[in-house]
């Protein structure tokens, strides 16, 4: 069997996702048996630039107008088109305040000078083209892009759980910290893969890897409006990673 | 006649930026690091947030970064509300500080820049004929990882370390697991170091430079410090940031440009190895005389041989900080509490690839009101504008194949990191 082709691709963000790809430093080497690397800038010179590829992964978000026509290219050459990261999936933190004209963000940073810059509201991948699989996190957890690999190279799409952080940190018996602590946390609607990073060392889920499909996000809301956060606050950390995300949408659209 | 060196995409690199070369007659009339990754607006995204929510956040400027994206962010906090973490915080923050030096440079020296002095296009293809180069840089990268995780409880963008201290603070046996992975670590670390030294690095890249790092009052090497000293002999308090590095805007980069005194300046390993290699141990300062170190030098593409000698300095430090934590008894204290106030702070670290500043105002509330930070990749952008430069006049004759390998290695040199140098 010949080894998938594949293209690893970064539109703008931290750059996270190729960070913990290259973290795999006990499997690279084993990922080189079964895939065929032919576009990864961030590790590769002598990319090719115009092959067919059985799959593209790519990280960040789009911020400006070039990366539509970048992320169009690729999904034309490509059989599968993967989004890596929460960025990609959901916008990220550059999409926090996509209500924010692009016009005094520049201002505010660069100045005057700034304003020959081109820039668009930050959105996910989806926005512009057709995503056949999603693995979010900020970053990605190393195990979920292993293991969507290995199910990939045999033909099948991966598998990720359905459910959410609040489960994984109930499995390890952690003390709860919304309900005993009071604490603003987003576990219940973010989706699980991280085993509950955070809340393993007694700090709160800040979403990072975006709601968890059918997140209830009227009742965190009022769970947190109970526990004396405001709406604005409130707001602002469902707003961190996953803005544009359709359930985080509807809750701001309500006001 | 014109002569174009035109590289769209540069690889082996993070992030998104090209160079444009041009030379007409034998004169240089263009040199731009064209940096088209896009803009996050990051400083302005975070006004209005509270004072806990913005290391978090800043910390997504840089993945590679991110551990001393984070400190950093943790301490101009601390600043504007003069807070002052325990002393074991103050280790456990340098660790994870040192485990992100170990883990960037390693990443950077045997997967990114050694390919080139090899004549590879990759580390993959590095791998096939020097499988046990590649193997201890990996090793290397991720000793430097395991550090973070450790302490940081992710590699990257670690959720650990908040004000005042940490979530949970490491068992005594995880440390000392870390210190043997630390030991072992080490003795490959010197081996790299032997076979770093048998490479053979060009001297084409000279030119008359400025480098900067901090300095702190401890006699030994360090990270940390309050001040920033230049090659010149002159040096600012690191409050005086702004005055430092001039931020411009260019309008071929997203990311501005630094000046001092209208002059380009180079922070990173090599500035440090520079200006601080005096206080390195004894041990250390054999491996810098074994890479041509030990005296002043302007050939830049030795920042990959300095980052060499900083695996070894930091794996000590890492063993060292250990050492202090465990005879000082780990504690299981909870974060110390800050009261927010109006006020602004900024603070400084030595990032793997140079001076790293934050700088922020907040109000009453604690809310945020202004944001600047200040990434060493975008203050050395003008220095490798210079270098080009130079190059481009040594080389004008030489093809433009030959130019464009040249322009490539000095650029990777620097190990520049592009969403940084943007945010």
């Amino acid at each position: 069997m010949s080894k998938p082709k594949i293209g690893i691709f970064g539109m703008t963000g931290c750059a996270g996702e190729q960070i913990v790809i290259l973290n795999c430093e006990d499997e690279l080497m084993d990922i080189l048996k079964v895939l065929d690397i032919r576009s990864f800038h961030t590790a590769m010179s002598k990319n090719d630039e115009k092959c067919n590829l059985d799959i593209a992964f790519v990280e960040g978000a789009l911020v400006q107008p070039e990366e539509e026509i970048s992320l169009k290219e690729i999904r034309k050459r490509s059989r599968l088109l993967i989004a890596l990261g929460t960025c990609a999936v959901w916008g990220g933190v550059a999409a926090m305040k996509n209500e924010v004209s692009r016009q005094r963000l520049k201002d505010i940073v660069y100045g005057s000078p700034g304003r020959i810059f081109k820039s668009i509201p930050a959105q996910p991948l989806h926005s512009f083209v057709k995503v056949d699989f999603s693995i979010s996190g900020c970053p990605i957890e190393k195990e979920q892009f292993l293991q969507a690999v290995a199910s990939l190279v045999h033909g099948d799409i991966p598998v990720l759980p359905k459910y959410a952080v609040c489960t994984e940190c109930k499995i390890n018996e952690n003390t709860c910290l919304l309900l005993e602590k009071s604490e603003l946390c987003l576990g219940p609607i973010t989706v699980a893969g991280c085993n509950a990073r955070c809340a393993n060392c007694g700090i709160p889920c800040s979403g990072c890897r975006g709601p968890v499909e059918e997140a209830n996000i009227a009742s965190e809301v009022e769970i947190l409006k109970e526990k004396g956060f405001t709406l604005g606050d409130i707001n602002n950390q469902l707003r961190t990673f996953a803005g544009p995300a359709e359930a985080i949408q509807t809750h701001l659209a309500k006001r | 006649m014109q002569k174009s060196v035109v590289i769209d995409h540069l690889c082996r690199i993070e992030g998104n930026g090209g160079i444009n070369v041009a030379i007409e007659d034998g004169r240089v009339v263009k040199v731009e690091i064209d940096i088209f990754e896009g803009a996050r607006f990051l400083e302005a995204l975070v006004v209005g947030r509270l004072y806990y929510e913005v290391p978090p956040i800043l910390s997504r400027i840089c993945a590679i970064c991110s551990a001393v994206h984070t400190v950093t962010s943790l301490m101009a906090v601390e600043d504007a509300f003069e807070t002052e973490p325990s002393a074991q915080t103050q280790l456990l923050r340098e660790l994870l500080v040192q485990g992100g030096n170990i883990e960037s440079h390693a990443l950077h020296l045997f997967c990114l820049a050694l390919p080139d002095f090899l004549g590879y296009s990759s580390p993959f293809a590095l791998a096939e004929d020097y499988p046990q180069e590649v193997k201890i840089g990996l090793g290397l990268k991720k000793l430097g990882n395991t550090i973070q995780e450790t302490v940081g409880g992710r590699a990257v963008h670690p959720v650990n370390a908040v004000l005042g201290g940490f979530g949970t603070v490491p068992t005594k046996k995880r440390l000392l697991e870390l210190k043997q992975e630390l030991t072992k670590g080490l003795e490959e670390a010197l081996a790299a170091v032997e076979s770093v030294a048998r490479l053979r690095i060009p001297d084409f890249s000279q030119s008359p430079t400025l480098y900067a790092a901090l300095a702190s009052s401890s006699e030994e090497y360090s990270l940390f410090g309050d001040k920033v000293i230049f090659s010149s002999g002159e040096s600012r308090k690191v409050s005086s940031y702004r005055e430092i590095c001039n931020e411009t805007v260019v309008p071929h980069s997203h990311a501005k440009h630094s000046h001092f005194k209208g002059l380009p300046f180079m922070v990173g390993a090599l500035a440090r190895v520079m200006l601080n290699g005096h206080k390195l141990d004894s041990e250390t300062k054999k491996a810098r005389e074994k890479l041509g170190l030990g005296s002043f030098t302007e050939n830049i593409l030795l920042n990959n041989s300095a980052q060499a000698i900083e695996i070894i300095y930091s794996i000590k430090r890492c063993i060292q900080i250990i050492d202090q934590l465990l005879k000082r008894g780990i504690k299981n204290e909870k974060p110390v509490e800050i009261r927010p106030k109006a006020g602004q702070g900024t603070a400084a670290l030595e990032a793997p690839r140079g001076i790293l500043y934050h700088s922020y105002s907040f109000d009453n509330a604690g809310r945020i009101t202004k944001a600047d930070v200040i990434t060493p990749t975008a203050q050395n952008l003008a220095n490798m504008e210079k270098d080009f430069r130079a190059l481009a006049h040594n080389f004008a004759g030489e093809s433009k194949d030959g130019l464009r390998v040249k322009i490539e290695m000095v650029a990777r040199a620097y190990d520049p990191c592009i969403s940084c140098s943007v945010h």
